[in-house]
């Protein structure tokens, strides 16, 4: 079973501790833009704050384009092999997430490794933003969040040994779609 | 070497009239005994006032601004995304500093320059931009009369990238309006004495930073280690959640709940209508996101959006407690809608919103009593809770039309104009009030008193303290409160971290002194750190003798001694005269002070 990072871009603060618990774990220095997790930051119109994750992908668009064939999927991990990498930053742009880095002072393209399974940014997020998840929970939240958009919750109030509790209920079969 | 990380040792010299481009080496000496923000800044500032024989115009091109971030900045530490600007400011003639969250100090940290101070004027309106070890001056004049947030996209876009930082002036700023600031990641605002018009005198719209080089930190592990003590102890704090859903504007509730809350220009401390300008009515109905600075876990700051009414599709980060008591209370303003897009206005404008919402205050009163006629609004007149007229007043600040061009020279151009509004205006050398009241606390108006910027609770902000605390406090211990507060928050600027982790979680401030030790090599007890950041209050209260300020100086708003609260648990309460003079003497006394508040001549030669 393979595990993906999972983004909620509604709880990010845009603290960016993320991007620095990662180029600390990957390169020992303190420098936001050493990483391989990026925030980015759009304002106002939409105002979104998004960390910007490697998704691990399956048939990877980078693995594809890579002429030395540095990259390869390995236990749910697509992972650089920066002996065989020529430097050539195919895959930073083949990218559709935008999700592979370069960075001036760096050789390589700086790409996530899930950190063996284990990934800093998870641990570190202030806010639950970003969590680790097994591939067959993701849209999870999203399905649940779609259902309940178009229910028609109800409320009923009711007494239980004298104290007065509401209790919300869904009318399944009058959805309003 | 004493010191071996924490720093590049490098600071930059920008003249805009010559457009000479230094960089230059800093001593063993500089970076031990200023550490870096406030520091650097009082230092830099008081060596170019000396070098003029202690005459500069505030708005002239002698006038060196200084923007410094610390040590700390941008490194693992909690909340460590703070910088200051630091000049003689227009709004006091005096010794000014301001600092700003965010990433910008972060950014300017990791082009490699420990601060950046810029003299001169340029003659066409122009942007700094610095990208790594390189800085040109682009000119820019299409810029003219665009808001912070236009600015600030324009130039993300002219240099083709969203990886870096700007921080900006608005109309105001260029106006010279004395209450100007100057705003980056669109809403963060160093908002305090007058820094955007000094931006403004040197035709500087924006300073633009791109940096991407590694941060000097000496024991990168060791320092993980103790922030994450440090972070595990905020984020397990009973007030934590809180924090991270209201942010500041809790604080709204607080106020009103002890009678501190600016209400009618502090004609009164508790406001009727708290609940519909409180931080659950935000959370209910305005609350779209949270906002932090650079690692901070609390994202103290709120994005708000109105979404219906007048108002409709204003998006604003914001307000925290101060905005929101100066434009919402202070003002009688009754609607939290009005509240935002006021908020939003002064990011737009680039004016200060403690002191805008100080000064609208003092009008409409003053209009309110006669002291102001129809005719020196221009026939417009204005009224508590009149949000139309009070966002129209800002316009004309901003663009110094009309009363706008008397009140856009703040506290001490108005008092000239109006003699009478002495009684009405809440300054302390020429700095408009913060909002909280200091009738209720002395030790309150004691720390407006003395602060070296003016009445603002950023030196000292000892209120809650001495509400929770201090029925039975002797003079002396408020004393020793203000000192101690005085000493310990400059040092966060100094350091370059935000003190909110400590003042309102309780972070212990021992954790600060591991942080520089770690990040810097060089082992500091607080005691030590502390004395360096009382050497920088005593070099900026000579600054300030040296221009011109005396005890005088140091004297409360007539309002806060002579005028009653009138509503809440504090109706009737003033500040003693008597026992406030007292304090001052005392803490004079127990700086080593004279009678009239100057330190010894003699400490200028350690400097």
């Amino acid at each position: 079973m393979s595990r993906k990072l999972a983004v909620i871009p509604a709880e990010c603060s845009g603290c960016k501790m993320c991007e620095l618990v990662c180029s600390i774990k990957h390169f020992g220095v303190n420098n936001p833009k050493k990483s391989a997790i990026r925030v980015l930051i759009t304002y106002p119109h939409p105002v979104v704050r998004m960390p910007i994750v490697c998704s691990q992908c399956k048939k990877p668009p980078c693995e594809e384009v890579c002429p030395v064939d540095a990259l390869s999927r390995q236990n749910g991990v697509v992972s650089l092999d920066t002996n065989l990498c020529i430097s050539c930053f195919h895959c930073v742009e083949s990218c559709p997430f935008g999700a592979i880095y370069a960075h001036d002072e760096c050789e390589y393209p700086i790409k996530c490794d899930l950190c063996d399974g284990d990934p800093e940014c998870v641990k570190h997020c202030p806010k639950g933003a970003i969590r680790l998840v097994p591939e067959y929970a993701l849209g999870e939240s999203k399905r649940l969040n779609n259902v309940l958009s178009y229910t028609q919750m109800k409320e009923i109030e009711f007494v239980e040994k004298g104290e007065t509790k509401t209790l919300q209920y869904a009318e399944i079969g009058k959805e309003q779609l | 070497m004493n010191i071996k990380g924490g720093y590049f040792r490098k600071g930059l010299h920008v003249n805009l009239t010559t457009g000479g481009i230094e960089r230059c080496d800093l001593s063993e000496d500089f970076i031990e005994r200023y550490i870096g923000g406030r520091g650097f800044g009082a230092k830099l500032v008081w060596d170019n006032l000396k070098a003029h024989d202690f005459h500069i115009d505030p708005l002239g091109p002698e006038n060196l601004l200084v923007v410094a971030p610390g040590p700390l900045t941008g490194c693992y530490v909690p909340s460590s995304g703070k910088n200051s600007f630091i000049a003689i400011s227009p709004a006091t003639g005096l010794y000014g500093d301001s600092s700003i969250g965010g990433g910008f100090g972060v950014e300017l940290r990791q082009t490699g320059h420990d601060y950046l101070a810029i003299a001169g004027a340029a003659a066409e309106l122009s942007v700094l931009f610095i990208d790594n070890e390189h800085a040109s001056i682009i000119r820019m004049p299409y810029l003219k009369g665009k808001t912070c947030l236009e600015t600030e996209g324009i130039i993300k876009e002219k240099l083709g990238s969203h990886d870096l930082h700007v921080a900006a002036i608005g109309i105001a700023g260029e106006n010279r309006v004395r209450f100007a600031c100057v705003n980056s990641d669109w809403s963060r605002n160093a908002g305090r004495t007058g820094i955007g018009a000094i931006m403004g005198s040197k035709n500087l719209k924006a300073i633009v930073v791109r940096g991407t080089k590694d941060l000097p930190v000496h024991d990168v592990a060791g320092l993980a280690e103790e922030t994450r003590k440090a972070v595990k102890y905020m984020t397990e704090h009973k007030y934590f959640r809180l924090w991270q859903q209201q942010g500041l504007m809790n604080v709204i509730e607080y106020a009103n709940s002890k009678g501190i809350l600016p209400t009618y220009n502090f004609k009164a401390t508790t406001f009727a209508a708290h609940d519909k300008i409180n931080g659950e009515t935000m959370l209910e109905h305005y609350k779209i996101g949270d906002s932090a600075c650079f690692m901070c876990p609390m994202c103290c700051s709120n994005i708000c959006l109105v979404k219906n009414g007048k108002y409709a599709g204003t998006v604003t980060e914001g307000p925290e407690y101060e905005s929101c008591a100066m434009l919402g209370s202070n003002l009688g303003v009754e609607r939290f809608d009005a509240v935002l897009a006021a908020n939003k206005l002064c990011d737009e404008l680039g004016i200060d919103t403690i002191s805008t919402g100080s000064i609208i205050g003092a009008v409409i009163e003053g209009y309110e009593k006669g002291v102001i006629s129809l005719a020196d609004l221009d026939g417009k007149g204005i009224a508590w809770n009149d949000d139309d007229a009070i966002l129209d007043l800002m316009h004309r600040i901003a663009h110094r039309e009309g009363i706008g061009d008397i009140l856009a020279d703040g506290s001490r151009r108005i008092i000239q104009q109006w003699p009478e509004m002495e009684k009405i205006l809440l300054q302390v050398k020429g700095l408009e009030q913060s909002a909280y009241d200091s009738r209720v606390g002395t030790s309150m108006g004691l720390a407006y008193a003395t602060s070296d910027i003016g009445a603002h609770h950023a030196r000292a902000w000892t209120i809650a303290k001495e509400i929770e605390e201090g029925a039975t406090w002797s003079a002396e211990q408020k004393v020793d409160l203000v000192m101690y507060h005085q000493a310990v928050r400059p040092l966060f600027d100094m350091l370059g971290v935000c003190r909110l982790p400590w003042i309102e979680l309780g972070l212990n401030e021992r954790h600060y002194e591991k942080f520089y030790s770690y990040v810097t090599g060089k082992t500091m007890t607080l005691e030590e750190l502390l004395k360096l950041s009382d050497h920088v209050y005593n070099l900026t209260r000579r600054l300030n003798i040296r221009l011109g300020a005396t005890r005088k100086a140091d004297s409360l708003p007539y309002k806060v001694t002579k005028a009653p609260v009138l509503t809440g648990p504090n109706a009737g309460k003033t500040l003693n005269e008597d026992e406030f003079e007292k304090m001052l003497s005392l803490y004079y006394e127990k700086r080593g002070w004279d009678k009239d508040g100057a330190p010894p001549i003699e400490v200028e030669a350690s400097f």
